[in-house]
């Protein structure tokens, strides 16, 4: 996520909003956020249901699997990273600014 | 007598190495539990959710449609890198 943070100014300017999420509750977000320095919403998938949507929930960990989706503004996923990949949004902050709409 | 034996001998070994091939009758190997295999992918639509975030604010995917692209990152847990 402090990739993320590092890359936030990017991502804003190619109109990209980004959202993490984790099986944590809101306290430990809050409380993580605080201390990471992240400002934008860190969303608390308590109980999985949405990792299990998305087919990424680990039971080994009972946790998520590291994964970011990239979705467009119709709502369909135009690009995905997982594991080590998705550590380091350099393709993802790349793609959005490529795409970036025209003004 | 002995030839015949020796023959019914024969068959039989040459069944049981026939059977022994046949991956039906041979113990199955545990499956290894591995990562778990994303179910939504490049060109899928994102399905929909309502979650809170750390101020306890509900926030939608929806919320963006039609207005912004977004980056949907899960995370391991809080309180570890990446």
């Amino acid at each position: 996520m402090q990739n993320f943070q590092q890359n936030l100014q990017k991502l804003e300017a190619a109109d990209t909003q980004v959202l993490g999420v984790s099986l944590d509750s809101t306290f430990s977000n809050a409380a993580w956020a605080e201390k990471i320095g992240v400002t934008f919403p860190l969303l608390s998938d308590w109980g999985g249901d949405v990792t299990h949507k998305y087919g990424i929930y680990n039971s080994k960990y009972k946790a998520a699997r590291r994964v970011t989706y990239l979705i467009d503004k119709e709502g369909k996923v135009v690009e995905m990273q997982v594991d080590s990949e998705a550590i380091d949004p350099t393709k993802l902050v790349n793609y959005c600014e490529v795409h970036k709409p025209k003004k | 007598m002995r030839r015949k034996l020796i023959g019914i001998l024969g068959m039989l070994l040459l069944a049981s190495a026939t059977l022994a091939r046949l991956p039906v009758l041979r113990a199955q190997e545990p499956q290894k539990e591995g990562p778990p295999e994303p179910t939504i992918k490049v060109g899928d639509e994102a399905p929909d959710f309502t979650l809170l975030d750390q101020n306890r604010k509900p926030v939608s995917l929806h919320d963006y449609r039609g207005k912004k692209t977004v980056a949907l990152a899960f995370y391991v847990f809080a309180f570890t890198g990446g």
